[in-house]
């Protein structure tokens, strides 16, 4: 029962994280491949706040939420007025820097050892979340509420508008708004969200080190947002739901233990290719990858 | 005037040589009528549009709107002050349904913040229905009171064809507050019953005196029906302006243009 638990926890922080991709790649067309590095900033930042003060969940998270969609800032300000291939070696910079400084900052972050002993999240500073029970409840809640909050700003004039960006950036220009300002947002929201999924994770596992926040962390982000189909919100859930949830299902098929994690890998990866050959738009979505 | 061009120069940079697309041009627009711009391929005249609503850096010269500098403002920014775009080719927006397309188009973008749906949503509803109210009136008042797209509201940008697109595109810009319309090629690709509609279009955005459209068209018989002023840019200047009739007869428009001997 706790192994299943274990999984719909962590299924619930991939939603957190594919949602959060979902807003900059699948509305405001800007293909960011440094989530795993606001991932990774949110849960360094939360292991300090929770190690440091007694605050309750909320405003850590406020906080974390705050500093990493400040972060995202260091990409926006320059390269999001760029586009396309710019903005993707930008974030890809952006990715290696934040996994570089988590590693070799060893003062701060304790480099390769990582950071040990994260507390639990205390709900209104008191009653604190232990066990497995007690944070399959909270990122049930917290992804539930996150989906439906994503869902509004999709269908929101805000989301109108990106929608629209996607389709055709001169145009939304020429209609008087500026793409760079919703494009900014975007991605800071989308960093916030991020960081918040660093958040659970940092404390649920209470062992944080720099090695869950690679780029190899924000390719598996995209592949689940690109699976599921980008633009709407069921897609990201759908494919959260299909990457992290596939490899557990391969783990019961009954394949000799000699080679069953090389099978596993293959299986995996052609279930991926023929969903990518098949649904082109992904499991749940409409628009496809250009 | 409400659009002043002064020694307007822009060169594009080639691999190994320069061309001069534009070379000193000075060109004025009145206020409240239709001029046409005309042209051969290649002439400059998108780009020139490009360079009045901001999409266009590199240039010389100086653009006055209203008697205001125009220079190195963003083209949001130029919008905001009032100047409209109908893009050359451009249809509508594709993932957006005709309302949301009409909507997006509002001079009023208050709400599309993200946090302000969250936070005033009551005010953002209707303002919203402030906007569909608009969009049906618009609809109803271009092309009749049981038009087909006020059925179609919720029908997606890509279901409608080309022509419609057009259509829907120019009745778009009655949204905004805008008193200069550039219309780039606004007929091109349209069958002529549309031709007639877009006519109809263009005559209502002027219609109010305060409204000026600037238009870049290769169906002459359109300019001649519907300009009251028209311009030939040839080499990098206008080369010849007064009424259609005048510009279209000249015998260098009719050599290098029309070519008509």
């Amino acid at each position: 029962m706790e192994y299943i638990l274990h999984i719909v926890i962590m299924l619930n922080i991939y939603i957190l994280l594919v949602l959060s991709a979902n807003l900059p790649v699948g509305l405001a067309n800007l293909l960011s491949i440094c989530q795993a590095a606001f991932y990774g900033i949110g849960a360094y930042f939360s292991a300090y706040f929770l190690m440091r003060f007694q605050l309750p969940f909320i405003a850590v998270a406020l906080i974390v939420m705050t500093l990493t969609g400040l972060c995202s800032l260091v990409v926006s300000f320059a390269p999001v007025k760029l586009k396309g291939d710019y903005f993707v070696l930008a974030t890809l910079a952006f990715q290696m820097i934040v996994f570089t400084v988590l590693y070799n900052w060893t003062d701060v972050t304790r480099g390769p050892y990582g950071i040990p002993g994260i507390p639990s999240v205390k709900l209104f500073g008191i009653m604190s979340i232990s066990g497995i029970y007690g944070y399959f409840i909270l990122t049930a809640v917290l992804s539930g509420s996150v989906i439906l909050l994503f869902r509004k700003l999709k269908f929101s004039p805000y989301g109108r508008v990106l929608t629209a960006i996607r389709s055709d950036e001169l145009s939304v220009s020429a209609l008087g708004r500026n793409p760079v300002h919703f494009k900014t947002w975007a991605f800071f929201i989308s960093a916030g969200f991020s960081g918040l999924a660093g958040l659970i994770y940092a404390s649920y596992i209470s062992y944080i080190d720099p090695t869950s926040f690679t780029l190899d962390e924000s390719i598996f982000i995209l592949t689940a947002l690109f699976i599921g189909g980008i633009g709407n919100v069921k897609g990201p859930v759908l494919g959260a739901l299909f990457v992290v949830v596939t490899p557990e299902i391969l783990r019961f098929v009954g394949l000799p233990d000699a080679v069953a994690a090389n099978l596993r890998q293959i299986i995996y990866g052609l279930t991926l290719v023929l969903i990518m050959y098949l649904r082109p738009q992904g499991l749940w979505g409409k628009i496809t990858l250009k | 005037m409400i659009l002043e061009l002064q020694n307007i120069t822009l060169n594009f940079s080639g691999s190994k040589d320069s061309f001069r697309i534009l070379d000193g041009l000075n060109f004025s627009v009145e206020k409240g009528r239709i001029t046409a711009l005309i042209g051969g391929n290649g002439s400059g005249k998108t780009t020139l549009f490009n360079i009045i609503s901001g999409f266009q850096e590199g240039f010389t010269g100086n653009i006055l709107f209203n008697g205001k500098p125009l220079h190195a403002l963003s083209p949001a920014k130029i919008a905001q002050r009032g100047i409209g775009r109908l893009f050359q080719g451009k249809p509508l927006f594709q993932d957006l349904n005709l309302l949301d397309n009409m909507k997006l188009a509002s001079g009023d973008s208050s709400g599309e913040s993200p946090f302000s749906y969250l936070i005033n949503r009551k005010k953002i509803d209707a303002g919203e229905q402030e906007k569909e109210r608009q969009a049906i009136d618009i609809l109803n008042s271009l092309f009749g009171a049981d038009n087909k797209y006020t059925k179609m509201l919720h029908n997606m940008g890509s279901e409608f064809s080309y022509g419609e697109q057009r259509l829907i595109s120019l009745a778009r810009l009655f949204m905004g507050n805008y008193s200069l319309l550039l219309l780039d090629e606004p007929t091109a690709g349209v069958n002529p019953v549309y031709i007639n509609t877009i006519r109809q279009i263009i005559l209502r955005m002027i219609a109010d005196g305060k409204t000026t459209v600037l238009l870049i068209e290769h169906n002459m018989p359109f300019v001649r029906d519907i300009a009251d002023r028209c311009a030939y840019l040839a080499d990098g200047r206008i080369q010849h302006q007064g009424t259609p009739c005048e510009v279209l007869d000249n015998r260098e428009v009719k050599n290098s243009y029309l070519g008509i001997l």
